[in-house]
C-alpha cells in the first residue's frame, strides 16, 4: 500500500485515463492535492479539465489509473461514494434546482435521512455564509437568485455537506465580474486557512497567478507542466503550457479614429486586410433566388430614414419586458441601432440580456414601448421582424436553432437561403448550389451541407447558425454570446465575421459576456443593470474595470 | 459552457448501447421481442381453458387463408389507419392528438345526421361524397375544439383530447337516444339506417367495401405532404424544435390549428366509412376503441404514414382474432386487448433508444 | 339539496381524489401516467374480488392498491428502464389495464358485496349541513381526507419531499447530491399506482358496490387532469376532485328532481367541467410545472 498520508496530500491520482469512444479526454493523469492548498488546473476550453473533474467527484468511472485518498485507493463513482470520502464540488452551471427555495437546495444536498429541521439548518446555514462571507437569502427560490448569488448558494451548499475536505471549483469566476472576483478570491484564502484542499479549474493564467499555491496545465488531455508556487513560475511559462506550439492570431481591433466611415470609405476600401469584404452574395444567381432577401437587402442598400438620427435602422423605445414568470425584466429600455455599428451588451447574466434579444427578434412581446425599424413601426411575432431584415443569433443555438435529425442544408433552408417551388415540392438542389457558392459558408469552414446538425460539436452549430443569419446580409443582427465554449481558432472566425459584416453596413447588437471581446468588437458599449440598458458609452473613453463597476452597481457607483 | 462531451461522436451512453448490439443479438432480440407476448397470451389462454395454438393458427388463417377472412382484417385495418394518421400527422408537428376516439363518434355522428336527414333521395355519386364532407367536417370540427384550447387557451392537448373523447362518447348517446332516434327500434338506441345507395361498393365475396382504398389513398397523401411539401417541410421543423420553428418565423398556431383540424378530418372519414361500409346506423358504439387503436398503431409506426400501413394491418388482424375469440371460446373480445397491450409493452421495451 | 351535491361530491369524488393524489406523487417526481385509468380498474377489480372472497373490504382496498401497483410497475419499468414515451406507455396502459378487468372481472358482474358504508362520525356527523357533508361517509373517504394533509407535510416540510421534487425538476442536481433519481422515480410511480389502485377499490367497494366492465370511465384521466389543474399542489388537487364528483352528484340530484335535462349532457358535465378548469389555470402564468415534466410534454411525440 502506498503510504502518502504523511505530507498532507489529501488527494493522488495515478494515472488516471478517460476515453468516450475514440477519443482520448484524459490521458495518464498524475496529480496530488495537498490540505490546506489552492491546487489550479489550468487549460484550453476542451483540454480535459471538465473530464478530469467529474472524474474525480466520481461522476464518470475512469477507464484507468488509480485514485488515493490519504494514501489509500479509492473508488470515487458514483458521486454518492465521492460525498461520503468527503469531496464537494462547485459546478460551473451549478446543481441548484430553480423552483425551490435556497434552504430546500441545501436540505436537499446537505441533510441526510428523511427528515430535516428548518430551524438548525437554517442557522448553520448562516453561520457559514457569514464566516465566509457568503450571503444568501435562505428563503428566496432560486430562479430570483442572480449568477453570484447562486454561486455562493453552490458553495455554501458544497461547505455544509459532512465532513468535506476537498472542494473542487469548475470555472467559478466565468459569472463572476472583476470586482466579485477579488472578494471570491479572499474568499478562497479562508478557505485554504481553514485546511480545505481546493482544486480550482479555470482557463484564467490572472487567477492562478493571484492565488494557487500549485499548477497543473492541461492540454489535449494530457498534463503538460506542472509547478508549485515557489519553483517561479510565470505567466509566459504557463501560457506556452496551456497552447503549445500554437500562437493564437488576435482579431484586429477595428479602427476606432475612423469609426464612422462614409458610404465611399466603406465601398472602396477597408483598413484592415484581416476583414474580408463582402460581396454582393447572389449576383450570379437567377433574378427569383434572390425574393425572399430581396425586401431587407433592398432597403439596406438605401440607408435609414431622414428623420432620425444618421444610419439609424433599429431603434426601441421606452421598452419594458416581461421574463418567464410575468415579472417585468427591463422597463423603459432605449436602445439604437446603427447602420455598420457594433453595440455591445454587458451586464450580469441574469439581467435581462435574454429578454432584451427575445423581444428585438420579435419571439417576446413588449409590454410597453415601440420598436421602429427602418423608420416603420414593427409589431408582432417573429415573422414580422425576419422580414424587416432581422437575423438572431440565440443564446443556445443547439437549444433554439438546431431541429433533430435535421440537416445543415436544411437548416440553412429554414432561415438562411431561400427556398425555391419545384412542382409540388422543394428545390432542394438548388438549395444546395446556393450554399455552396455561398462565401460566408466558407469563410466559417461550415461542414459539409447533407451533415446532421445534432451531431455536430458546438462550434460547428454556432458556425452554421452564425453563417445562415450572415447569407442573409441581415440590415440588423442580434447575436448573443456568439463566442461561449469555443476555442480559440473559431472565435476568432466568427468575430471577423462579425466584425466584416458590420463593415458592410448591419446593424449588431452583441450581447456577451466576456468583456475582453467586447470592447474589441464593439463601437459602442451598454450596460444591462436594475431592469435599465445604461450608456451608451465610448470604448475608447472607458475600460473594463469601470464597466464592471455599471454592471455591479449601476450609474450611481 | 460546452465542454469535452459537444466533441464527442456520441454520448457515452449511446457508445455504450451500440457496442451492446452485436447483430446476432440484435436479431435474437427483435424475435424475442415479437413472439414473447404471443407467448404470454398463450398462457394466459391456456390458463382459461382455450388452446392459444388453435387459436393463433385460426387468426392468420382467418387473416390470409380466403378472401373473406382478408378483407375483414383489411376493414379493421381501415378505421386504425385513419385514426393513425390523425395521431401521426399532428404528431410529427410535435402534437399529440389522442382524441381520434372522439373525433371518429362525431364525424360519424355527422355523417349519419346527413345521410339519415338530408341525403336520403340523393344518389350516391353526390351523396357519398357529401356524407364523407359531412363526417370530415364533424371529426374536424371535434378536433377544433382541442386545437381552440390548444391555441387560444393554450391547454395541453393530449389532456384535451383525451377528456373530449368522452364528451363526445356522451354526445353520440345523446342522439342515439335522442333526436336521432329510429322510430322503428322499439326503443333500442340507434340511428335510423341509411339509404342503401349511400353504403360504399363491397367487393364481391367480401364486406370489404372501397373506404380501404380511400384510407391507403389517404396515407400517401400525408406522406406526400409530409416529405415533400414546405408546408410538411415545417411541420417537421417544428415538430422537431418548436423554438427553432418561431425564430425562423413559421407560424406555430396556424400549423398547430391546421393539422389538428386535418387529423380531425381523417378520423372524421374513419367514422364515415365505418357507417356507409359496415354499420348502415350509427350505434353508441360506433368506431369505440378504434381511436386508441390507431394512436398505437402510429406509435408503433414511428407516426410515418406509409409505416402506418403496415402497423395497422397487424393491429386489424388480431382485432379479428377478438371477434375470433369471442365465437370459437367464448371469451369477451375485449380480452384481446390485452393482446395488444402486451405486443405494445415489448415493443416499447425492446425499443430503446432508437429516437437518439 | 346543496348539502346532497355536497356530501354526493366527496362520496363520488374520493376516488378521482385519491388517484389524483397518486398522480401527483408520481408527476412531481417527473414521470406523468396516464395509465392512471388502468390502475384504477385494476385497483377497482382487484379490491372488489378480493372483498368477495374474503368479506373483508379492508383487505380488498389493500389489494386494490397492490393490483394498482402491479400495473404501474409495467409503466415504471417501461418508462424508467426501457426509455419509452411517458404518454404511449400510459395509454397503452390503459388499454391493458381495461382489457385485462374486462377479461377477468365477466364471473364477478353479478356479485354482491357489503364492502364499506358510510360510518358517520358520532358527536360531528350531527352538527347541522356540515356533519352531513363531511362526517358521514365511509372509512376509506375519511382516510382519504387524511391523507391530503400527510402528503402536503411529506412533500414541503421533510428531505424526502424534496429528494421526490427535485427528481421531477433536474436530475443532475439529485445525481450531484448521491441520490439516484430512478429510484426515487420509481418509489413515486408505484406510490402513484397504489394510491389510483386504492382510489378504484373506493369506487367498487365503498360507492358502487358492484363491479362493472370499465366502471371507471375515465376518472383516471381525470385524475390526470386534475393534477395539472391543481399545479402540483395537493389541496387543489383535492379540491378540483371534488368538483368532479359535485359534477357527477349533481347530474343524480337532478335527475331524482325530474328537470327536463337529459342525462347525457350530465354525464358530459364533470368532462365538460374539468375542460374548464384547466382552461382557467392555463391562462395564469406557468411557472409551477416541475421541469422534468415539462420536458416530456415538449419532447417530440416521435415515441
Amino acid at each position: 500500500m502506498e503510504n502518502q498520508g504523511s505530507n498532507g496530500v489529501l488527494l493522488r491520482t495515478v494515472g488516471l485515463t478517460k476515453r468516450f469512444g475514440s477519443l482520448v479526454a484524459n490521458q495518464g493523469i498524475d496529480l496530488a492535492v495537498k490540505a490546506g492548498t489552492i491546487h489550479a488546473v489550468l487549460g484550453e476550453n476542451g483540454a480535459g479539465k471538465s473530464t478530469l473533474m467529474k472524474m474525480l467527484y466520481g461522476v464518470y468511472k475512469p477507464d484507468e489509473g488509480e485514485i488515493y485518498m490519504d494514501g489509500r485507493p479509492v473508488t470515487l463513482h458514483p458521486p454518492s461514494r465521492a460525498r461520503e470520502k468527503g469531496i464537494g464540488m462547485v459546478f460551473q452551471d451549478f446543481r441548484l434546482i430553480p423552483a425551490m427555495t435556497a434552504l430546500d437546495n441545501v436540505a436537499l444536498a446537505a441533510g441526510s435521512g428523511w427528515r430535516f429541521r428548518r430551524g438548525s439548518l437554517r442557522e448553520r446555514m448562516l453561520e457559514i455564509s457569514a464566516k465566509y462571507g457568503l450571503s444568501v437569502n435562505p428563503d428566496v427560490p432560486v430562479w430570483q437568485l442572480d449568477l453570484g448569488q447562486r454561486q455562493r448558494l453552490e458553495i455554501v451548499k458544497t461547505l455544509m455537506a459532512p465532513n468535506v475536505r476537498l472542494i473542487i471549483f469548475d470555472e467559478p469566476t466565468s459569472v463572476l465580474v472583476p470586482q466579485e472576483v477579488r472578494a471570491f478570491l479572499d474568499m478562497l484564502g479562508l478557505l485554504r486557512k481553514d485546511g480545505f484542499g481546493i482544486l480550482l479549474i479555470t482557463h484564467k493564467i490572472d487567477e492562478v497567478l493571484a492565488c494557487a499555491d500549485e499548477v497543473s496545465v492541461l492540454r489535449a488531455g494530457r498534463l503538460t507542466y506542472r509547478a508549485e508556487r515557489d519553483e517561479g513560475w510565470t505567466a509566459e511559462r504557463l501560457v506556452s503550457a496551456m497552447l503549445g506550439e500554437r500562437t493564437p492570431q488576435p482579431v484586429t481591433k477595428r479602427d476606432r479614429a475612423g469609426k464612422r466611415p462614409t458610404e465611399e470609405a466603406r465601398r472602396s476600401g477597408h483598413p484592415s486586410e484581416e476583414v474580408p469584404r463582402p460581396e454582393p452574395r447572389f449576383a450570379d444567381m437567377p433574378p427569383e433566388a434572390l425574393s425572399r432577401m430581396e425586401h431587407p437587402s433592398e432597403e439596406t442598400s438605401h440607408p435609414g430614414c431622414p428623420s432620425e438620427g444618421p444610419g439609424e435602422v433599429l431603434r426601441l423605445e421606452n421598452g419594458a419586458i416581461a421574463g418567464d414568470h410575468g415579472e417585468l425584466v427591463l422597463e423603459s429600455v432605449n436602445l439604437t441601432l446603427r447602420r455598420g455599428e457594433i453595440t455591445g451588451v454587458a451586464g450580469i447574466s441574469g439581467n435581462g440580456q435574454r429578454e432584451l434579444a427575445e423581444a428585438l427578434c420579435g419571439l417576446r412581446r413588449l409590454k410597453r414601448g415601440t420598436v421602429t425599424i427602418g423608420g416603420k413601426p414593427v409589431a408582432g411575432g417573429p415573422r414580422e421582424f425576419l422580414e424587416a431584415g432581422v437575423a438572431c443569433v440565440p443564446e443556445d443555438p443547439l437549444r433554439e436553432s438546431v431541429v433533430p435529425g435535421f440537416t445543415i442544408l436544411e437548416h440553412m433552408a429554414l432561415e438562411g437561403i431561400p427556398l425555391r417551388r419545384r412542382r409540388m415540392g422543394i428545390d432542394w438542389r438548388h438549395a444546395r448550389e446556393a450554399l455552396e457558392a455561398s462565401e460566408e459558408a466558407r469563410a466559417l469552414n461550415l461542414a459539409e451541407a447533407g451533415r446532421r446538425a445534432d451531431r455536430l460539436s458546438g462550434g460547428n452549430v454556432q458556425r452554421m447558425v452564425l453563417a445562415r443569419a450572415l447569407i442573409r446580409r441581415p440590415r440588423v443582427l442580434i447575436v448573443s454570446y456568439p463566442s461561449r465554449g469555443l476555442d480559440i481558432g473559431t472565435v476568432h472566425a466568427i468575430q471577423r465575421q462579425l466584425i466584416g459584416l458590420a463593415e458592410s453596413g448591419t446593424a449588431i447588437l452583441l450581447f456577451s459576456e466576456d468583456l475582453d471581446e467586447l470592447f474589441k468588437l464593439s463601437d459602442r458599449l451598454m450596460v444591462l443593470f436594475g431592469k435599465r440598458l445604461l450608456g451608451p458609452y465610448d470604448p475608447a473613453e472607458t475600460d473594463a474595470f469601470r464597466i464592471g463597476e455599471r454592471m455591479l452597481r449601476g450609474e450611481t457607483a | 459552457m460546452k465542454t469535452e462531451a459537444d466533441l464527442l461522436p456520441l454520448s457515452p451512453q449511446a457508445a455504450r448501447a451500440v457496442g451492446r448490439l452485436r447483430p446476432a443479438r440484435k436479431i435474437g432480440r427483435q424475435i424475442f421481442v415479437f413472439l414473447a407476448p404471443f407467448v404470454l397470451y398463450g398462457l394466459f389462454l391456456l390458463y382459461n381453458g382455450v388452446n392459444p395454438w388453435e387459436l393463433y393458427v385460426s387468426m392468420v388463417r382467418s387473416a390470409f387463408g380466403d378472401w373473406f377472412g382478408f378483407g375483414e382484417t383489411l376493414i379493421k385495418a381501415t378505421p386504425i389507419l385513419l385514426t393513425g394518421l390523425a395521431a401521426a400527422l399532428p404528431a410529427r408537428a410535435g402534437l399529440i392528438n389522442v382524441g381520434g376516439e372522439g373525433q371518429l363518434a362525431i364525424g360519424a355522428l355527422l355523417a349519419t345526421m346527413a345521410a339519415v336527414w338530408l341525403l336520403d333521395a340523393v344518389p350516391a355519386a353526390a351523396g357519398i361524397p357529401l356524407m364523407l364532407f359531412a363526417g370530415a367536417l364533424g371529426g374536424a370540427l371535434w378536433a377544433g375544439v382541442t386545437a381552440l384550447l390548444k391555441v387560444a387557451g393554450r391547454m395541453n392537448e393530449t389532456i384535451a383530447s383525451l377528456l373530449l373523447n368522452y364528451v363526445a362518447v356522451f354526445l353520440v348517446g345523446y342522439f342515439v337516444h335522442g333526436p336521432l332516434k329510429d322510430p322503428h327500434s322499439f326503443n333500442w338506441p340507434f340511428s335510423p339506417e341509411i339509404a342503401r345507395q349511400l353504403r360504399l361498393p363491397v367487393f364481391d365475396g367480401t364486406r370489404l367495401h372501397i373506404g380501404f382504398l380511400l384510407a391507403i389513398a389517404f396515407a400517401v397523401l400525408v406522406w406526400l405532404v409530409l416529405a415533400k411539401t414546405g408546408t410538411g417541410f415545417r411541420i417537421r421543423v417544428l415538430g422537431g424544435n418548436r423554438i427553432a420553428a418561431e425564430r425562423a418565423g413559421i407560424r406555430v398556431s396556424l400549423i398547430y390549428a391546421g393539422v389538428l383540424l386535418a387529423a380531425g378530418a381523417l378520423a372524421g372519414i374513419a367514422g364515415m366509412i365505418e357507417i356507409a361500409g359496415i354499420e348502415g346506423r350509427l350505434r353508441p358504439t360506433t368506431g369505440a376503441t378504434y381511436g386508441y387503436l390507431g394512436f398505437l398503431a402510429a406509435w408503433m409506426a414511428w407516426n410515418h404514414p406509409l409505416r402506418l400501413l403496415l402497423t395497422s394491418f397487424l393491429l386489424g388482424m388480431i382485432a379479428v382474432a377478438g371477434n375470433e375469440l369471442e365465437i370459437g371460446s367464448g371469451l369477451p373480445s375485449s380480452s384481446v386487448h390485452m393482446l395488444m397491450a402486451l405486443v405494445l409493452f415489448f415493443l416499447m421495451g425492446g425499443a430503446r433508444g432508437r429516437k437518439a | 339539496m346543496i348539502a346532497d351535491i355536497l356530501t354526493g361530491a366527496l362520496r363520488s369524488g374520493t376516488s378521482v381524489m385519491l388517484a389524483s393524489q397518486g398522480e401527483l406523487i408520481s408527476e412531481r417526481a417527473g414521470v406523468i401516467n396516464l395509465g392512471t385509468e388502468g390502475c384504477m380498474l385494476a385497483g377497482a377489480l382487484g379490491g372488489f374480488a378480493t372483498t368477495v372472497w374474503t368479506g373483508n373490504p379492508w383487505l380488498g382496498a389493500l389489494a386494490g392498491g397492490l393490483c394498482g401497483m402491479l400495473l404501474s410497475l409495467i409503466h415504471a419499468c417501461l418508462v424508467l428502464d426501457r426509455g419509452a414515451n411517458q404518454l404511449a406507455s400510459g395509454l397503452t396502459l390503459m388499454f391493458f389495464g381495461i382489457g385485462v378487468t374486462a377479461f377477468l372481472g365477466r364471473s364477478f358482474v353479478s356479485e354482491q358485496i357489503v364492502g364499506f358504508n358510510p360510518a358517520p362520525i358520532p358527536v360531528l356527523s350531527d352538527i347541522p349541513v356540515l356533519g352531513e357533508v363531511l362526517f358521514n361517509h365511509d372509512p376509506l373517504t375519511y382516510l382519504s381526507m387524511l391523507l391530503v394533509p400527510a402528503l402536503w407535510f411529506v412533500l414541503f416540510r421533510t428531505r424526502i419531499g424534496i429528494i421526490l421534487r427535485a427528481a421531477g425538476e433536474r436530475e443532475e442536481v439529485l445525481f450531484a447530491c448521491g441520490v439516484n433519481p430512478r429510484l426515487v422515480r420509481y418509489a413515486a410511480v408505484l406510490a402513484g399506482g397504489f394510491l389510483a389502485g386504492i382510489g378504484g377499490a373506493q369506487l367498487s367497494v365503498a360507492y358502487t358496490h358492484s363491479w362493472v366492465e370499465n366502471m371507471t370511465a375515465g376518472r383516471g384521466v381525470v385524475a390526470v387532469a386534475m393534477v395539472i389543474f391543481a399545479a402540483w399542489r395537493p389541496f387543489r388537487a383535492m379540491l378540483g376532485a371534488y368538483l368532479f364528483g359535485a359534477a357527477q352528484a349533481l347530474q343524480l340530484t337532478v335527475q331524482q328532481q325530474g328537470l327536463p335535462i337529459s342525462p347525457y349532457f350530465l354525464f358530459m358535465a364533470p368532462y365538460v367541467l374539468t375542460l374548464a378548469a384547466l382552461l382557467i389555470v392555463e391562462r395564469r402564468k406557468r411557472s409551477s410545472v416541475p421541469e422534468g415534466l415539462s420536458r416530456v410534454f415538449a419532447a417530440d411525440a416521435d415515441g
